[in-house]
């Protein structure tokens, strides 16, 4: 099925290209932003992976993480971090994408980011959807682990309706249950009938939410298998949140990847897209009725 | 008078706009059976610019629930253009009512969107028309 492009990068970035047969682009990076130090670090780490296979990429970390089960976890920079951000697409000349929880932050995301994010579980409130509009930046709207992929078009029409057609879909995995996360790969399709590009969460989708009490798990060991899968199923985007030492990372420590497994999964993701491509271009796209 | 329906226009006997469901081409499905339902009419018809793009029908409704395994939230979500009759039977507004009855009997049909050039001027069906003659 074909999907529109978007194009992530304003300034003095390389813009990522991402849909269609565009190279499949990633989008990766810690979870939270811990330090100026850190968040350089895992920075450089990515940087010479997707240089050395040429696979264009869009750093992301959050400011602000306003979803954590306990009030103990650890809750971000806050809006400082932003700045963090700015000197992170200045240094290493990657886009940058963050999230945001609170309306009022739309705006100072967007005067930074390349790209604003829309947290899965408020993927359908209005005034977020409202505030990422209005940024004029691209959108990576998540879809709600409650959503139905078919329901997603909701959100999407909404964004629209406040004058912003550059969003990328993504699917970080449904509920099964409780603390139980399913990956139904009939989403992608089913969110491309909006003809906007989508997005597989590979870290989020091994996720066990809050499955040990006041924290969430997860199964870190499936991440190579689902994103192979979805790669084959015709994403135009991988999302991973990476860390040099998940075990002990601030936040979402039992899913996010360890840096070292990062360049294996990464070239395999490419590699899988190319032949989902080749294979449309010799044997046609998906056409069954 | 009857004998005079080779004569009179269908506009004498058509529904105007108001009084049916016209709709845009992102309407879902949701929203156009409970429009079709308020209006309590069998075919709502699909513009853009007062052009007809298309007419859903109950007809479509039965052929869509047999021909599709979708669940139905998913089929409610999806848009009406995914399902309406493309190139459905029409008549210009300036036809008679016997060219009416004439083509809805040979095509088998209850609706006809009038128009005037592309343009959504009315509705004619079987109803509209029962309802005209037997008030001559």
């Amino acid at each position: 099925m074909h999907s529109n492009t978007i194009s992530v990068g304003y300034g003095k970035v390389n813009p990522v290209k991402i849909g269609n047969t565009e190279p499949l682009a990633f989008i990766g990076g810690p979870c939270a932003i811990e330090s100026k130090e850190h968040a350089f670090k895992v920075a450089s780490m990515i940087q010479e992976i997707c240089k050395k296979h040429s696979i264009p990429w869009i750093y992301k970390s959050c400011f602000d993480k306003d979803c954590r089960s306990s009030p103990d976890s650890y809750h971000g920079l806050g809006l400082d971090g932003l700045d963090i951000l700015k000197q992170i697409r200045d240094e290493f000349g990657c886009p940058v994408v963050s999230d945001f929880s609170n309306p009022a932050w739309a705006k100072p995301v967007g005067e930074v980011c390349d790209m604003v994010q829309v947290p899965a579980y408020l993927c359908r409130q209005t005034t977020i959807l409202k505030g990422a509009a209005e940024t004029g930046r691209p959108i990576h709207l998540k879809k709600g682990q409650f959503m139905s992929p078919w329901n997603m078009k909701n959100s999407v029409r909404k964004i629209e309706a406040y004058g912003n057609k550059q969003i990328l879909l993504t699917d970080r995995g449904t509920f099964f249950g409780y603390n139980m996360l399913i990956n139904d790969y009939r989403n992608f399709p089913i969110m491309m009938e909006t003809k906007y590009p989508v997005c597989f969460d590979a870290t989020h989708s091994v996720q066990l939410p809050t499955s040990m009490g006041n924290i969430s798990g997860g199964q870190r060991e499936f991440i190579p298998t689902l994103t192979r899968a979805a790669a084959g199923a015709g994403i135009h985007a991988l999302f991973m949140e990476v860390h040099d030492d998940p075990d002990n990372a601030m936040s979402d420590a039992n899913t996010q990847l360890d840096v070292k497994y990062l360049e294996n999964i990464l070239v395999q993701a490419k590699t899988m897209h190319e032949i989902r491509i080749d294979l449309f271009n010799k044997y046609g796209a998906d056409n069954v009725k | 008078m009857l004998s005079d329906i080779n004569s009179i226009k269908i506009t004498e006997a058509m529904f105007s706009t108001e009084k049916f469901p016209v709709i845009s081409s992102t309407t879902l499905i949701k929203e156009t059976i409970e429009s079709m339902t308020k209006f309590n009419i069998g075919v709502a018809c699909i513009v853009e610019d007062s052009n007809l793009l298309g007419i859903f029908t109950d007809g479509d409704l039965r052929r869509l629930l047999l021909s599709h395994q979708k669940p139905f939230p998913a089929i409610f979500a999806d848009d009406v253009s995914t399902y309406m009759t493309k190139a459905p039977c029409v008549i210009q507004k300036d036809a008679s009512i016997l060219d009416a009855i004439t083509l809805i009997n040979e095509k088998k049909i209850w609706d006809l969107p009038v128009l005037d050039s592309n343009k959504l001027v009315g509705l004619v069906n079987l109803h509209t028309l029962v309802t005209y003659i037997n008030s001559q």
